[in-house]
């Protein structure tokens, strides 16, 4: 609806609005001083939806022609948005937008055009555009046409909205390790792809070990059994393979791992790394690969110019044999991982495994000097799960979660 | 023309709904910085409510015997250091080394006094409630900054926007308090080795300037961790960061000037609450001939005049 604004309201250039418009869905009409934040509240007692938040937009458009306060109603919608859900909805935004009468705004002359014309209205449109842009909502075309028909085009939003453009395609895809926008819902599924994440490795495979599933016991009592879900790649079961049967690994977690903005946490098998001495170098086998040596024994030198690594010593913290993850992080679970895992890595069998299990901000622990004086003698006999009795019976001891010793938070 | 101030300073945004952080150097134990008297380009920032203090400027300065000692034994080893080290070549290290360095490891956590080259600020300045700490990872090989995110903005009327966590190199000095910059001039990479949680993080390089105008600006450029128990190498060429002034991007950009390099930051500010954290093994610098690109954003006018 184009109409000037400074029109006198005498002349008839269109029907009075009818008094009874906003009587409509049965909401009253206050005539006392009300803010905008009112009409939106006063649907926040039904289902708060899209459809609702168009119906308030298009109840406050008929309103009024001339759009009276439409600054102070746009500041509320936009506050508004996320208690809708709708704030990362273009079509919303742009419907927003079609609250500004058009044409008013745009400067007519070289006055109008220095002195920042409609200065209110242009920070509406430029705080309208910076939720969008908040959100990381693209704007299209639409976008455009109705910014150029409000403000015209050497405006603030205008400029805004060039700017938006120029950046996000550029920022968009830069994430190495992209995350779809919309996430698994599934548990199962979101652990599968949140552990392929890590793996690090094209080959890894993930396992389901268990689905989950509330059962009901005898005694009436709801048990809900968690899923666990691991990956393990060829080369950690490799490694796994010649692991030292008298050397302990280590369950740790939970370590925290955020996708967007939902927490998901995973557990990890190590073992402590190889002190010096024991360290085999096995020869490179020369049947590995016919295509070119894999080892050449030549003599160059390197000069400085061509040195390409840095000057520091490497950091070994051990391998990480094989991640899980599962939504109830205690022994017996992890146990039932453990197991699992073991039908391909028979040496679980007889390694004794550790478990290091604590909240908080996680760090791979280190060597030998993290462990704990809480042994429990007798106490972690009854607790004990034992493994099949086919296998050795071997030692599980159970580190309790240690009390926080003034490291964490 | 031109849009009436905004009285919104700390809901810095940028273009890619990342916060950023107000480039304020704190000690660790976070005790807020006064505002000072006299500040003649919105020079630090004064939070809202607090009111501003009247003290001249000599009133402020602190004497102290046993600090006075320690400066004097700690400017003296500096200046020491500074007299020998050209003995030994430019920069203390040896004439060809020093011309055919391809790789450089600046800061690495290796014991804990590598941790007083770092300083952490968080939301807890503007009045939010995010923490961060700081400290030295198992077996004093790794650095470990951990904390919470809360993006609650804190209620003083201004702020509309909350939630950041940061952690900032600081500036080298040489002795007697004077500034040291580092010389990148020979390299084009970044290189971190870094173990996230899958959050996203930004890398903030701040270099010397002239104007005061130019006091906030930063160089800016993602990290994007990946999470997991195994670390990550990132490298990053410097034509790819791009120009920002307190959080927000510039419309001029150039590539930055690695002659003077003073500081580089992490800052944490994806709206994600809850605790957070990266360990970082080390930051090194490198020559990586096949990078060949400049800059990587355009360098025309994109604002011409009416």
């Amino acid at each position: 609806v184009l109409r000037r604004f400074h029109s006198s309201p005498v002349c008839p250039k269109s029907r009075p609005v009818p008094t009874e418009f906003t009587n409509q869905d049965g909401k009253k009409r206050d005539t006392s001083l009300v803010t905008h934040d009112d009409l939106f509240e006063r649907v926040a007692q039904d289902v708060k939806t899209k459809a609702t938040f168009n119906k308030v937009v298009d109840l406050f458009i008929k309103a009024d022609v001339r759009r009276r306060g439409h600054v102070e109603f746009i500041y509320a919608a936009l506050k508004k948005m996320p208690e809708f859900g709708v704030e990362r909805d273009l079509a919303v935004y742009n419907k927003l937008l079609d609250v500004f009468p058009k044409e008013v705004f745009v400067p007519r002359n070289f006055i109008q055009r220095m002195f920042n014309h409609y200065p209110r209205q242009q920070e509406c449109g430029v705080q309208l555009l910076e939720q969008m842009e908040n959100y990381g909502v693209m704007p299209n075309i639409e976008t455009k046409v109705l910014l150029v028909q409000i403000f015209g085009e050497k405006s603030h939003p205008m400029r805004k909205y060039q700017r938006i453009m120029y950046w996000f395609p550029r920022f968009k895809h830069l994430n190495p390790f992209p995350i779809p926008k919309e996430l698994p819902e599934d548990p199962v599924d979101l652990a599968s792809f949140s552990l392929t994440r890590i793996a690090n490795d094209r080959d890894a495979k993930v396992t389901v070990y268990q689905l989950p599933c509330t059962d009901i016991t005898e005694s009436g009592e709801e048990i809900t059994i968690p899923h666990i879900v691991g990956i393990q790649s060829p080369s950690q079961i490799e490694q796994l393979a010649q692991h030292n049967p008298s050397r302990p690994v280590f369950v740790e977690g939970p370590f925290p791992l955020y996708l967007r903005k939902k927490c998901v946490y995973y557990y990890i098998l190590r073992a402590d790394p190889i002190p010096a001495d024991e360290k085999v170098e096995e020869p490179y086998d020369p049947e590995r690969c016919l295509d070119y040596p894999l080892q050449l024994d030549l003599d160059l030198d390197r000069d400085l110019g061509d040195e390409e690594s840095f000057d520091v010593e490497d950091l070994d913290e051990g391998p990480v044999f094989a991640m899980c993850m599962t939504s109830q992080g205690d022994q017996a679970t992890l146990n039932q991982w453990i197991s699992g895992l073991q039908q391909n890595n028979p040496v679980l069998g007889q390694v004794p495994t550790l478990f290091r299990l604590e909240a908080g901000p996680k760090e791979l622990q280190g060597t030998a000097e993290t462990e704990s004086g809480h042994h429990y003698g007798s106490d972690s006999a009854t607790q004990r799960e034992e493994r099949q009795p086919e296998e050795n019976p071997d030692i599980i001891t159970e580190e309790e979660p240690r009390r926080s010793q003034g490291m964490k938070l | 023309m031109s849009l009436p101030k905004i009285t919104h300073l700390p809901s810095a945004r940028l273009l890619t709904s990342f916060h950023q952080h107000r480039q304020q150097l704190l000690h660790p134990s976070i005790a807020p910085l006064p505002a000072p008297r006299r500040a003649v380009i919105q020079g630090q920032y004064r939070r809202p409510g607090q009111p501003k203090e009247n003290k001249y400027p000599w009133q402020k300065i602190n004497f102290n015997f046993l600090k006075g000692v320690e400066g004097i034994k700690k400017n003296f080893m500096l200046l020491k250091k500074e007299f020998f080290d050209p003995w030994v070549g430019p920069e203390g290290k040896p004439v060809l080394e020093h011309m055919l360095e391809q790789n450089r490891v600046v800061w690495e956590f290796r014991g804990p006094e590598s941790l007083e080259q770092w300083t952490v600020s968080s939301d807890r300045e503007i009045g939010g409630q995010s923490e961060v700490y700081l400290k030295v990872g198992k077996n004093n090989n790794t650095g470990f900054l951990y904390g919470t995110l809360s993006s609650t903005p804190p209620r003083d009327g201004e702020t509309r926007y909350s939630g950041y966590c940061t952690m900032r190199s600081r500036q080298l000095m040489a002795s007697f308090n004077r500034k040291k910059h580092h010389d990148w001039t020979s390299f084009n990479t970044l290189h971190l080795r870094v173990r996230g949680d899958g959050r996203p993080w930004m890398i903030t390089i701040g270099t010397e300037t002239y104007f005061s105008h130019q006091k906030d600006d930063m160089y800016n450029y993602f990290l994007y961790t990946r999470g997991g128990p195994y670390w990550q190498d990132v490298k990053i060429p410097f034509s790819k960061f791009f120009l920002t002034h307190r959080g927000r991007i510039q419309d001029n950009q150039h590539p930055i000037w690695l002659d003077k390099v003073n500081t580089i930051g992490f800052t944490l500010g994806d709206k994600a609450d809850g605790p957070f954290q990266l360990e970082i093994d080390y930051i090194g610098v490198c020559k990586d001939y096949a990078h060949t690109e400049e800059f990587a954003y355009e360098l025309y006018k994109r604002n011409p005049e009416v």
